[in-house]
């Protein structure tokens, strides 16, 4: 989730509020908050929905709602900017919005916060500046008042951020740079031999998403912004410009412009839209949601606390207007969280619904419970282990070829799910070798195995004895006596299996179903495995065990 | 007289001596006669003598016996025998050359003896008998007497014992016998006795002899030999205790495949197809094969599509709905139960593994277990999930704190806090009313919260463990020994 690092003395300057204070009304606002260095900043984990308070002004101005210091949204003034954006066709990257706003006044500690938001902005709606990348450009350093976005070769020279004014063939910078690198192919055409552009009197301002031009470059002193804001989907490009312009617009004595836009690949006439969203909220509603009742007054109040602007139509229903910032309100349902915030969880009055008859265990979860307890009396250990395991134990085992493997395991160790849980045994045996004999475990859980191609999991039972001469009764007679105790059927033929040894294995069968099979280690995987001593081992399924155990 | 204390076998030798009459005896004699170990009769009887119950005398003596080479001479002649035998045979004279090719390296001593004994003269070469062969036989008896007495344990006359000592036929060895004494009022000293024992047994209660033993104390302080039982996985058991809860507050257990189609682990929990966790750094996916067949859920992809259409504003695709992914929430089982449209009240919960694209760490793994519950009815609201993590939370003992949060599937979403015994706030539930875009996907036209958890991180605050691979130790004894913990 976004962390955004802001300066203490900021945010208390921005809300009139202390550190405790701050952090208590953060908590109610969904983030999560820590101090760093010394007590001079403040790290705010917003959630991913909030975009709006990636920076200082949005979180103070939430803060600043919930405490009831203020209320409501104000819509901005909208000027005309007089600059002109040409959209050509850019099939790559269709989608561009640009606004301009007066006033910002950077200082360093700004830009800082600036750079902040834009990045956190590209990482969460932007999806890795893939829907949406943002360039700010310094207006007064704009060649022209025209503004041309369009597709240029590859070869196309521009002077990069961060090469101090040197001038480069963009393919060049494409492999050389390590923003190249990671965004270069984010807007490529399809034959690779052209990207965007914007390009002012003559001169490449920016290469979205990848990289803006030194023409432009924002530094502190910087009074007022050109923004574009490029991307694949309309409604994420329009309001992400949205949430930007109304933040730098908090600023003291700013002044948002409009950018119009012509050209075939125009989808607005003039950005940025500053799009509220209307809703009718009934205090009906919001009580079938939250369980407390309240009058058209008391939710206009919450609201107007969590910054939308409500009016009562009458006694049952709400007029709100959400502001141009508020990307996650997409229903009344999202009104109704914010109404609940407002009022405080712990404020709403938890209700116990108390217990109920009828919880019940599944009868595999029964069954476990009962076989358990028999295995503990009989001297066998419980071990519980991780069903990921090593491609080399599937090997050993001779189970690779229907065994499931992970696509993009993190380690290797962990990169397939165990078709057996002879295989986790045989691992816990080995660390148990030396110990007192003979060793006696068992374990319970999934194994996981490609049956008629089709991945399926099935919960088993797996045990084990480890000895001098561990052999087949060692199993064979606890297994038996815990099937007899349980009062199923079986039947039991010879088998073969790739772990066990050929003449010393069986197959236990009840209503016609393989229940598992129970027989000695072959030498060999237990030689593969590192075992020095012979084990005796038993499988069996608990969904086909619980099938064919009686209720009665 | 005061009471006499014996141990058990001393006991035991006094009462056979009285069961068998013996009275005294070398050691040898007494062990048979009562039917006790040579060895174990030896040690205790020094200890009932120290006690004065016993009179145990020890003397050292000669004892008188035949070396080898006196053995070989009993039986097969003294090497002036055979000389004497050779040169009767030979008419009374016979060279030194042949006696020395017939009696080997003996010839020199056998001349001498012979010499010495005044049977042969020897000269020019030739050794010739004095005597008559009867005389000569008589002068070598009494040194055969000799050695036969030795034999058989008497004692020749003394020149001729000091000539067998010397010629290396006998030797002198020193020998210690221990002899025994039973005392006559054995009986009495039994009776007043009293006996210290250290094991009861079968057999002592079986003849009722206990009556008489007195058990000898132990040190009760002292430590016995570590023994860990046979036992339950403490993670199993703390899972077990959990699912507890869920069926005694009314929940139905219900389970799903850890294998899931991106259908009920994403899409029908409203996460739009480009959302962060469909990202291949988060997710764990199978290389073969890797799409299911929705085919058997035509009108749930229809509704799923649909709302994904209108609250996200993409062209959603079936095709990755298919796909098949690790499972990587337990609310993808609870999609599952959703989409069967339960009648209400439902309430169902889960139990199973989770995977992520983590590494196995001392604070993560990519596997671990979560708890997922939901429960709707028609007039079931946000106030009852609430009021439901606090119960959930008290069964383990803990008191929550609710923060808002942000969940795509859920509005209202609430994070659930609790205060650790020590001190730490952890995250407990994740929790919230399923969104109307979910009960819509799944056709259910009644309100559902939903929760859940990671059962690891508490299990760890429960147990006191630090590092999450703890709970999957390989150490059974780790297992065995893990301290017991209640809620």
């Amino acid at each position: 989730m976004p962390v955004i690092r802001v300066r203490v003395e900021r945010l208390s300057r921005l809300t009139g509020l202390d550190l405790g204070e701050l952090e208590e009304a953060l908590f109610r606002l969904k983030c999560e908050t820590e101090v760093s260095d010394g007590g001079e900043y403040i790290e705010v984990e917003v959630n991913p929905d909030r975009p709006d308070m990636y920076i200082a002004e949005g979180i103070a101005r939430a803060v600043k709602g919930i405490i009831g210091a203020e209320k409501g949204w104000e819509p901005i003034p909208l000027g005309d900017s007089g600059v002109r954006l040409v959209a050509d066709r850019v099939p790559s990257r269709p989608i561009i919005a640009a606004a301009v706003v007066y006033g910002v006044d950077i200082d360093e500690e700004y830009l800082e916060e600036l750079i902040q938001f834009q990045e956190k902005l590209h990482e969460s709606v932007g999806r890795r500046r893939v829907k949406v990348a943002i360039g700010f450009h310094d207006l007064s350093k704009l060649p022209s008042r025209e503004v041309r976005y369009t597709e240029l070769g590859l070869d196309t020279v521009m002077r990069p951020l961060g090469y101090s004014g040197e001038s480069m063939p963009f393919s060049q910078f494409l492999v050389s740079d390590e923003k190249g690198q990671l965004y270069g192919s984010i807007s490529l055409d399809r034959d690779k031999s052209s990207h965007p552009f914007l390009v002012s009197g003559g001169e490449v301002i920016a290469a979205p998403p990848v990289i803006n031009s030194e023409v432009t470059r924002v530094e502190p002193g910087t009074r007022d912004l050109f923004i574009d804001v490029t991307g694949t989907r309309p409604d994420a490009v329009a309001k992400t410009l949205d949430i930007i312009v109304s933040n730098l617009a908090e600023r003291r004595g700013a002044r948002v412009g409009k950018v119009s836009i012509e050209g075939p690949g125009a989808v607005w006439s003039r950005t940025p839209l500053l799009e509220e969203g209307s809703f009718e909220l009934s205090v009906g509603d919001v009580e079938r949601v939250l369980g407390v009742s309240y009058s058209v007054e008391e939710v206009s109040t919450h609201l107007e606390r969590m910054r939308h602007r409500a009016t009562p139509r009458d006694d049952r229903v709400v007029d709100v207007r959400v502001p141009p910032f508020r990307a996650d309100v997409i229903g009344v349902i999202d009104l109704i969280e914010d109404v609940a915030i407002s009022v405080g969880y712990e404020a709403l009055g938890p209700r116990w619904p108390g217990k109920f008859h009828g919880g019940s265990l599944s009868w595999e979860t029964r069954v476990y419970r009962g076989v358990r307890d028999l295995l503990v009396g009989l001297g066998f250990t419980e071990t519980v282990q991780l069903i990921l395991t090593s491609p080399r134990m599937v090997e050993i085992a001779g189970m690779k070829d229907y065994s499931v493997e992970v696509l993009n395991p993190v380690q290797q160790e962990y990169s397939v799910l165990r078709p057996t849980l002879l295989l986790t045994i045989l691992l816990t045996l080995k660390e148990n070798q030396h110990r007192k004999k003979p060793v006696r475990i068992f374990e319970a859980g999934q194994a996981v195995y490609l049956d008629g191609g089709t991945p399926k999991d099935d919960l088993r039972l797996a045990l084990a004895v480890l000895s001098d001469e561990a052999g087949f009764e060692d199993v064979q007679a606890p297994l038996y006596s815990i099937l007899d105790i349980l009062g199923v059927d079986y039947s039991v033929d010879e088998a073969r299996h790739p772990m066990m040894m050929e003449g010393r294995t069986a197959i236990l069968k009840s209503g016609g179903e393989v229940l598992g099979l129970l027989g000695e280690v072959r030498p060999e995987v237990l030689e593969a495995v590192g075992i020095e001593y012979p084990v005796a081992a038993a499988e069996i399924s608990l969904e086909v065990l619980s099938r064919w155990t009686s209720r009665t | 007289m005061g009471e006499i204390l014996l141990s058990e076998g001393e006991y035991r030798i006094l009462k056979k001596i009285a069961e068998s009459g013996f009275k005294e005896g070398t050691i040898d004699e007494a062990a048979k006669a009562l039917g006790i170990e040579k060895s174990t009769l030896a040690s205790l009887s020094v200890l009932l003598a120290e006690k004065g119950l016993l009179e145990v005398e020890e003397h050292e003596y000669e004892e008188l016996s035949l070396t080898h080479r006196g053995i070989e001479a009993l039986e097969s002649g003294l090497p002036e025998e055979k000389l004497l035998e050779y040169v009767v045979r030979r008419g009374g004279r016979a060279s030194l050359k042949e006696l020395r090719e017939a009696l080997g390296s003996e010839a020199g001593i056998a001349i001498g003896q012979a010499k010495k004994r005044g049977i042969v003269e020897v000269s020019s070469g030739e050794v010739f008998l004095k005597l008559s062969p009867e005389e000569a036989k008589r002068a070598l008896r009494e040194l055969r007497e000799a050695l036969e007495s030795v034999s058989v344990g008497r004692k020749p006359r003394a020149e001729i014992l000091s000539e067998l000592l010397s010629r290396g036929l006998a030797r002198k060895v020193k020998k210690r016998i221990v002899r025994i004494r039973a005392p006559d009022d054995v009986k009495s000293i039994i009776k007043r006795s009293k006996v210290e024992i250290s094991k009861l047994t079968h057999q002592m209660l079986k003849s009722g002899e206990w009556r008489g033993f007195s058990f000898r104390p132990y040190n009760v302080r002292a430590s016995p030999p570590r023994v860990l039982p046979a036992r339950r996985h403490f993670l199993s058991e703390f899972i077990d205790y959990l699912r507890d809860v869920m069926r005694d507050l009314g929940f139905t257990e219900v389970r799903g495949p850890l294998v899931e189609l991106e259908l009920f682990n994403f899409d029908m929990l409203f996460q739009a197809q480009d959302h962060p966790a469909r990202e291949i750094h988060d997710s764990l996916w199978i290389r073969k094969p890797r799409r299911g067949d929705l085919s058997g859920y035509g009108e749930l992809v229809e509704r799923v599509g649909e709302v994904h259409r209108r609250g996200w504003g993409y062209e959603w695709s079936s095709e990755v709905a298919s796909r098949y992914v690790l499972r990587s929430q337990t609310t993808a089982v609870s999609a599952r139960i959703l989409a069967l449209k339960p009648e209400p009240p439902a309430r169902y919960f889960t139990v199973g593994k989770v995977f992520r694209s983590d590494a196995v760490g001392p604070t993560r793994l990519p596997e671990f277990h979560q708890l997922d519950g939901i429960e709707g009815d028609s007039s079931y609201t946000f106030r009852e999930l609430l009021g439901r993590l606090e119960e959930i939370a008290s069964m383990l003992g803990l008191k929550l704190r609710f923060k808002p949060a942000y969940f795509p599937f859920t509005e209202p979403s609430v994070e659930g806090y609790v205060r650790l015994p020590n001190g730490k706030w952890l995250e407990l539930f994740g929790a919230g009313m399923f969104r109307p875009e979910v009960l819509e996907a799944a056709g259910v036209d009644y309100p559902v919260g939903a929760w859940g958890f990671g059962i690891e991180r508490l299990a760890m605050a429960y147990y006191g463990v630090g590092d999450i691979r703890k709970l999957y130790t390989r150490d059974i004894d780790e297992i065995r020994a893990m301290r017991m913990r209640w809620f």
